[in-house]
């Protein structure tokens, strides 16, 4: 299939033979915890594949159908075209609901494993220069992700979602001067609206989806051009990269743990059930389950919506909504924060020279213990989005558990990012443990008649980055 | 054959045996733990053989190193870099009159871009403040029968709509009966709660999820989205949770059959707050 | 005879038919039946288990005590609902009522049902409830609108604050989810004829039934719970499996 013959045709015609020769042999650092980006990217592959079968079926549109399909419960009930489309796919068309299930499931694997790898870039300082747009790039990434996840999962118009996307047009509504303006305009008048369906299908099959293979494409260009970081060790230098070979070794253990990839989101998709909406039945604006959750990318959110006090302001005549603040301007920051970290640790480190190495996360305590206090504020506000679920299982009362939460939200964060610092830098300052890396050591006899043991600093010690100047 | 070569060899097989097997499954009508059971054996079979193969069969070449090739750029390069660049951008500086009209007719075509947003919908307009009660819009429920005063017990609750608009988004509404002398409403509310039945808005001033939650021995109502609470019996005043306003109240009155009818819409606008909402209806 | 000994004798006599009469009466009087109740084995019964069980917190007329609130206009349909599903008796005063192995067999249930039905007459009867008669499509869209906001979408229950949990109705009986809706337990608001008919309850409970066997096709349901379990195993199961692998694939330098 691929010979010799058809290499040299394809190089004669592009001249692309020191192109060719050149990247299949980059090489590439082979640790685990680079990998974790891949699994991101094979998610959004098997994303593309399953979605593309299911735009087959889908239908986005809220004028209503009696349904007449084999779920019993729901024989005769007026729904929207949309849900019905969905109800077909599952109870009627083989796959179907294999397709469908692995698509919510590769949805919330592929936000998973972007929040793995963006933890280790983070904690390893893999975003420092030269590699800050790959870090904003990335960060547009998480922002677009959540956003083809929540426009992914309001398309079957269920009683579950439908309140999601009610929740989302109070969030617009609350921004002033322009939130009830932008809101009525694009759901097409109050809620619910006559305009919603269509467009969300366009966001969720076209306008991200193409954002997400522009700013992955980019990424992963970038990452490529630079070449990988790589944590210290002997025979590493600042200016090399120690690794595999991209061709045949790397890129078909990558192939593997794609087809791997695949492998286990399939088995959730069959073996896991993922949002059945059959159960919550065809959205109607005057119903709403409890328990209600978004997707757990969401959950943030709905944690910070839960337990943020109930304040109201009226400044001068005009009203900020309480949404405002926890669901606008806390995000906002949050993200702005997130995007700008590599240029504000640059900033305050005054370390602007170039680094190709990865850090153990020892090596920087204070940017770890941030790191751990925003991850442990995290964990607060997804255990705060799940309140009542976890309260049920844990025979707890709610109430009582959210003023535990809010509590923690400002303890947890300072007492992990606390802990963490004094470890990281204990860790990092304590003298290395001859019988952790045995050092090369001469044994010489001596004259006397004894021996004598020579020591001499560890062969291939890297040297520490150099800094370069500005 | 070795052990990794067995494993590889293996896996594929497996992986060959389990896409029969969906065809198999398929063929007689599908399955969906079999089809998620026989892809994951499938896709993982190949995975796994790939990446047993890529490691333990092919050469072991794990530590080769190469240059990172970013070699200092030569302060000349650079300077023709920039000096290529910015030559442009000086060309068309130099005329600033015109470089500044240019940025004028740029910004002003950003501006009409924008205005193609305002055609993907209607303007709130007075929308956000008015729903469909009108003074003596009969109360019907969920299936359209009228509510009148003998649906309700003490500690029932039901969910009403003005007759006509079943379903509606914004004048949803939920009827509850307490004990009449349970009330501690101010005079001109008390009047549009006859008889222990008091009616307010049904969407949430918080997030404006329907409040699905009547916790009757407690008089309070529960939005299932972020646990706003609200006590029934003085007015709908939020006593726990995010939501800042109390529920706006539908004062109602007992027609001459029975029937419960609006004695207008509802005392605040619904639904959680916008920018001018105390503005009143422009 | 002397006049002494005639009035001793009548004195005797007299003293002697006292004392048959005030013993007999005694007797007589400790052998009476229960006031306006035909002495029966059930009654006595009832009344047996509902004093050894139930008066010490709810009073042995049915009052209240402090420990416990008055039964008086319940209805059967409360009684049968918390001795069926072993909600009554509680273990302590103060504890929250919850679904347990109920404490008496269906014959003891009935004479205490039929003995309190004298003494705290009045409230909703038991219902009749026949889940054959009920629509599966009329269930599960009743359910939807007036008990998801509580019970959730499948009927698996969560917290409704106030320190209670609305149940998961999938052990539930067609009686007892009829009894529930009917006397309101707990938290939970009442719903009469004009607002749930009997068929509709027919129809509630016979979704509910079929939720039990019903509705997973896409598999494990994970408590049908929702995205709180959809997130956690996709961490837990999704993530943590690649996550091996990585670690397995991958070098550790």
């Amino acid at each position: 299939m691929i010979s010799k013959r058809l290499v040299e045709g394809v190089d004669d015609r592009l001249d692309a033979s020191s192109f060719i020769a050149r990247n299949l042999k980059k090489v590439f650092p082979d640790h685990w915890s680079f990998m974790l980006g891949e699994l991101a990217l094979y998610s959004f592959i098997l994303l593309i594949l399953t979605g593309t079968f299911l735009a087959m079926f889908y239908v986005a549109s809220p004028d209503q159908i009696t349904y007449r399909g084999p779920y019993e419960p729901l024989q005769g009930r007026s729904v929207s075209l949309a849900y019905n489309s969905v109800l077909h796919l599952t109870f009627e068309v083989r796959a179907g609901l294999v397709m469908r299930q692995t698509h919510h499931w590769s949805a919330l694997v592929f936000m998973a494993a972007i929040v793995a790898h963006m933890l280790r870039v983070f904690f390893t300082g893999a975003f420092r220069k030269p590699r800050e747009m790959s870090w904003l790039l990335g960060v547009g990434l998480v922002v677009s992700g959540i956003g083809a996840g929540f426009t992914g999962y309001s398309l079957p118009d269920d009683l579950l979602s439908g309140v999601g996307l009610r929740i989302a047009y109070s969030i617009a509504q609350s921004i002033p001067f322009v939130g009830n303006w932008l809101a009525s305009v694009f759901f097409g008048g109050e809620f619910p609206g006559t305009a919603l369906l269509p467009r969300l299908l366009a966001l969720h099959i076209f306008i991200i989806p193409l954002a997400i293979l522009g700013l992955m494409s980019a990424h992963l260009a970038i990452v490529w051009h630079q070449t990988h970081t790589q944590f210290k060790g002997p025979g590493r230098t600042n200016e090399t990269v120690t690794g595999t070979p991209v061709w045949p070794k790397f890129a078909l253990k990558s192939v593997g743990l794609g087809f791997v990839t695949f492998g286990v989101l399939t088995l959730l998709g069959g073996l896991f059930q993922i949002n059945p909406v059959w159960f919550y039945g065809p959205y109607v604006p005057y119903s709403g389950p409890s328990p209600s959750q978004p997707d757990w990318y969401a959950g943030w959110l709905e944690g910070l919506l839960r337990l943020w006090p109930n304040w109201e302001f009226t400044i001068f005549g005009v009203t900020i909504g309480e949404l405002f603040l926890p669901a606008i301007v806390v995000p906002g920051i949050m993200f702005t924060l997130l995007a700008a970290w590599p240029f504000l640790e640059a900033r305050f480190s005054g370390d602007r020279g170039w680094h190709n190495f990865a850090q153990k996360p020892r090596e920087a305590p204070l940017r770890s213990g941030l790191g751990a206090a925003a991850v442990a504020l995290m964990v607060v506000l997804f255990l705060a989005g799940s309140n009542d679920v976890l309260a049920k299982y844990l025979q707890i009362e709610v109430d009582t558990f959210n003023t535990v939460l809010r509590w923690s939200a400002f303890v947890l964060p300072v007492v992990a990012g606390v802990a963490t610092f004094l470890v990281c830098r204990d860790l990092r300052d304590r003298p290395r443990s001859p019988i952790a890396r045995p050092e090369a050591m001469t044994v010489r006899r001596t004259t006397a008649g004894g021996f004598e043991e020579l020591h001499e600093p560890r062969a291939g010690a890297a040297a520490d980055d150099e800094v370069r100047a500005p | 054959m070795s052990r990794p070569d067995r494993v590889v060899a293996g896996s594929f097989v497996v992986a060959i045996l389990a896409a029969f097997g969906l065809f198999f499954v398929y063929l007689r009508g599908g399955q969906t733990q079999l089809e998620g059971a026989l892809l994951f054996l499938t896709l993982g079979g190949i995975g796994v053989g790939l990446l047993v193969w890529a490691k333990r069969l092919m050469p072991q070449i794990v530590d080769e190193t190469q240059s990172r090739h970013h070699a200092p750029v030569a302060e000349q390069e650079q300077q023709e870099a920039a000096e290529t660049v910015m030559g442009g951008v000086d060309e068309l500086k130099r005329r600033t009159f015109l470089s500044r009209l240019l940025v004028g007719a740029a910004g002003a075509l950003g501006l009409a871009a924008l205005f193609p947003i305002r055609s993907l919908g209607q303007v709130p307009g007075d929308t956000p403040f008015f729903t469909k009660w009108k003074r003596g819009s009969r109360l019907v429920d969920v299936g359209g029968n009228v509510v009148t005063t003998d649906t309700l017990n003490v500690d029932s609750f039901t969910t009403v709509f003005p007759e006509g608009s079943v379903g509606s988004a914004d004048s949803q509404a939920v009827l509850i009966k307490v004990e009449p002398d349970l009330l501690q409403l101010p005079a001109d509310r008390a009047e549009g709660a006859p008889e222990g039945l008091v009616c307010y808005s049904k969407v949430c001033t918080h997030a404006g999820c329907p409040l699905g939650l009547y916790l009757a021995a407690d008089h309070e109502l529960r939005c299932p989205c972020h646990q706003s609470t609200f006590n029934v019996l003085n007015g709908a005043k939020p006593v726990y949770g995010p939501a800042p306003r109390p529920l706006p109240q539908l004062l109602i009155e007992v027609d001459d059959d029975g029937s419960l009818v609006a004695k207008g819409d509802f005392t605040e606008p619904v639904g959680p707050a916008f920018w001018n909402i105390t503005d009143g209806p422009p | 005879m002397t006049r002494k000994s005639a009035e001793a004798r009548l004195l005797s006599r007299v003293l002697r038919i006292g004392l048959v009469l005030v013993v007999g009466g005694q007797i007589l009087w400790s052998l009476r039946p229960a006031p306006g109740q035909a002495f029966s084995q059930a009654g006595e019964q009832g009344r047996a288990l509902y004093e050894a069980s139930c008066s010490t917190c709810h009073g042995l007329q049915a009052e209240g005590t402090v420990n416990g609130p008055s039964l008086q206009g319940s209805g059967s349909a409360a009684v049968s609902f918390m001795l069926t599903s072993g909600r009554m008796p509680l273990a302590a005063p103060g504890d929250q009522p919850t679904r347990q192995p109920p404490k008496f067999d269906d014959e003891q249930i009935d004479a205490i049902v039929a003995y309190l039905a004298e003494i705290a007459p009045g409230g909703p009867p038991i219902p009749t409830v026949d889940t054959s008669q009920g629509s599966l499509a009329e269930g599960s869209a009743l359910f939807l609108d007036n008990c998801s906001g509580c019970h959730s979408a499948a009927g698996v229950g969560d917290s409704v604050g106030g320190g209670q949990i609305a149940p998961n109705l999938m052990p539930a009986t067609a009686t007892q989810i009829g009894e529930a809706a009917r006397i309101g337990p707990g938290l939970m608001p009442v719903f009469d004829e004009d607002n749930l008919s009997e068929q509709d309850l027919n129809s509630i409970a016979a979704y509910l039934h079929w939720l039990r066997d019903n509705g997973d096709e896409g598999g494990l349901q994970l408590g049908r719970v929702g995205a709180v379990a959809e997130g956690l195993v996709a961490f837990v199961v999704g993530l943590g499996l690649l996550f091996l692998v990585v670690r397995l694939t991958g070098s550790k330098v």
